[in-house]
């Protein structure tokens, strides 16, 4: 975790109201995981106080640069859609725990829902470096803001589904989970809280999968504490969570959502996390 | 009164060596550390050097040594955690001083989320003292707080005044632990929040019981709610505070338009940052013309001129909160500037600045309004 000053590289609006930022910040991008995130801080302190926590949507560790990935949905959204090459931005990252991929799993299904993308993106590139296959599943409410498939690794299969079925599967991302529930050895998914509590409820007892190959041995039957990378490592599912967030750094204990074990600090213990650490609202 | 004893740090004056300020006639000590070595400041500069400024602050002038700050920059309670959380991005030894997270006798889950959203030049939060109670936190952060150069304030809250008392009297016990903030102002729990603080009699009862127990330096803060705070601030002060601040957060709240709901999970929310910082003056302006003890300002402390506003009012130091958010390394920097500021305008010390602001006679109460002149 670091205070620094990066310099925007490029920034489009690659769908409508969505836009696609690269910074040059050599330092976050050596040490960033997939699933981490950077507190941005708005120009403009006098109006808007908060700095902003925004996915590393995808991280190059080569060229130093990482891109982050936004929709304009208020005054600090639109003070950076408005930013140009060469403007500097202060961040603060990386902070939060990333994804867990445990070193045997093949097969990586990443579930996305609209702004979603922008939490697993970096997991897709980070599992295709590493020899293993990937497939995305993504939602989103029309086909004017699917996801573009060229934004994504070549290697990578790619499913859309719609919620008025202007493309690909006509209905909710969750259903086209089934099809690939035997197939992935892990699942990672960001999006709406509907959906990772929808998720959530099919990946209830899929957890140990991997663990197989351990049984017989010595400590095979010990379970890792809550909450702790082996037993989010275990877990068939993670998710990245969402919330309001204060001071990024777990001092403010604003950004916390309901946790089996008392809030959790999305910032801190998170923002990924196994589903079992969640209470889910299950209104939704 | 409790029995002394010998091996509490940081009030140990014994030890502490006498520090000459220059700008005032009068001498002030350093609290001695239990770790490390006692290091005279300011240190001493070769006579080239531009002019020194003694930017050291006592906020318990009674009880000499207990509580002198090196400067008068504060991180305020709630935004700093335990003064952990920032890890090397803040170096802490730079601040004045640091007030921990609200401390409750017994853990307290928080409020619901969401706690915490931005609004015009401010924010509301309603954490809801979440905190795990203060066994659990002198057990995992004391006896970091005790290899610390820096003072830590903790801030308690609590239910009723024997909570109060009670968590003063762990505390007391507790090396590592610099000072009380008495937090009766919290707008964000039911019981045990803002009663204590909108009523001069319940906030002198509980500030007297709490002074009782512990000779720990005693701050108490002051809700901006209140109608009359200069009553609130003399009775605190003459129920044995030893310094107050001013003020804690105003309760708001914000709508979630697309679900036609209130916002926050708590619903209301307390106000603070720079929209805050007109109330926070005007309280520390009023309070400061009644009182003889030391003021500590808050509220929406973002700026070196925000820093000076204050002191003129009457503070002789501040807390910085929410700017923290922004930029967690505000008040390393504004402890520089107003050291540059002092050089640049002859000032040995900012306490020259302390209440110049303030008028030759006490002015008329906020509350009171003016006279009709035709």
């Amino acid at each position: 975790m670091r205070l620094l000053d990066a310099e925007l590289s490029h920034s489009r609006e690659f769908l409508p109201g969505q836009w696609l930022q690269g910074y040059h910040a050599p330092w976050l991008a050596a040490g960033a995981q997939a699933g981490q995130f950077v507190h941005v801080r708005t120009p403009d302190y006098s109006g808007l106080v908060l700095r902003r926590p925004f996915s590393l949507n995808t991280v190059d560790r080569v060229t130093g640069d990482i891109t982050i990935h936004f929709r304009v949905t208020g005054k600090g959204t639109e003070v950076l859609a408005r930013m140009r090459p060469g403007d500097r931005l202060g961040m603060l990252g990386p902070l939060g725990r990333g994804f867990e991929v445990d070193p045997r799993t093949r097969h990586l299904l990443l579930i996305a829902g609209g702004l979603g993308m922008a939490g697993v993106r970096a997991l897709a590139d980070d599992a295709v470096a590493t020899g293993r296959q990937v497939v995305v599943l993504f939602g989103a409410a029309s086909a004017a803001e699917v996801y573009p498939s060229t934004m994504l690794p070549d290697e990578v299969e790619y499913l859309v589904a719609t919620d008025d079925g202007s493309m690909g599967h006509h209905g909710r991302v969750t259903d086209l989970v089934a099809d690939y529930e035997a197939w992935a050895d892990q699942a990672f998914a960001c999006g709406p809280e509907p959906m990772l509590a929808a998720l959530a409820r099919l990946a209830k007892g899929r957890n140990g999968r991997l663990g197989v190959a351990r049984l017989g041995r010595k400590g095979g039957g010990r379970t890792a504490a809550l909450g702790s990378a082996a037993a989010r490592r275990a877990s068939w599912l993670q998710v990245s969570m969402e919330q309001t967030m204060g001071c990024a750094v777990g001092a403010c204990l604003g950004c916390v959502v309901i946790g089996v074990d008392g809030p959790q600090r999305v910032c801190r213990e998170g923002p990924v996390f196994a589903p079992d650490e969640i209470v889910w609202d299950e209104s939704t | 009164m409790r029995r002394k004893r010998s091996v509490v740090t940081s009030r140990t004056p014994s030890t502490a060596p006498r520090i000459p300020t220059p700008g005032s006639g009068q001498t002030i000590r350093k609290p001695a550390r239990a770790s490390t070595p006692v290091v005279a400041t300011p240190a001493p500069t070769p006579p080239a050097e531009p002019m020194v400024v003694d930017l050291s602050i006592d906020l318990a002038p009674t009880r000499p040594g207990a509580l002198v700050l090196r400067n008068p920059l504060l991180v305020a309670s709630g935004t700093f955690g335990y003064g952990i959380e920032y890890g090397e991005v803040v170096d802490i030894d730079r601040l004045g001083a640091i007030c921990c997270k609200g401390t409750t006798l017994k853990a307290r889950i928080g409020n619901p989320p969401p706690r915490v959203t931005e609004t015009p030049a401010g924010m509301l939060n309603s954490i809801g003292l979440q905190n795990p109670g203060v066994d659990a936190v002198l057990e995992k952060y004391a006896p970091r707080w005790v290899t610390w150069e820096v003072p830590v304030i903790v801030n308690v809250a609590g239910e009723s005044v024997e909570d109060y008392v009670a968590v003063a009297r762990k505390l007391d016990e507790q090396p590592g632990v610099a000072g009380i903030e008495l937090n009766i102002s919290c707008p964000n729990v039911g019981k045990g929040g803002l009663q204590f603080a909108l009523d001069a009699r319940a906030a002198a009862e509980v500030t007297a019981a709490v002074r009782r127990v512990t000779e720990l330096p005693l701050l108490v803060k002051l809700s901006p709610a209140a109608t009359d705070v200069r009553g609130i601030a003399m009775a605190i002060a003459d129920a044995g505070a030893d310094a107050i601040c001013a003020v804690n957060t105003l309760s708001g709240m914000a709508l979630d338009r697309h679900k036609r709901k209130p916002l926050l999970g708590n619903v209301y929310g307390g106000l603070s940052g720079p929209a805050l910082k007109p109330v926070a003056l005007r309280v520390v302006y009023e309070v400061a013309q009644v009182v003889n003890i030391p003021i500590v300002a808050i509220g929406g402390v973002s700026e070196l001129d925000d820093v000076l506003d204050f002191l003129m009012a009457g503070a002789c130091a501040v807390q910085v909160g929410t700017a923290l958010f922004a930029d967690p390394v505000l008040p390393v920097r504004l402890i520089d500037e107003l050291e540059q500021w002092c050089q640049a305008h002859g000032m040995a010390s900012h306490r020259e600045l302390v209440g110049v602001a303030l008028p030759a006679h006490r002015d008329r109460p906020s509350v009171k309004g003016v006279e009709y002149r035709p």
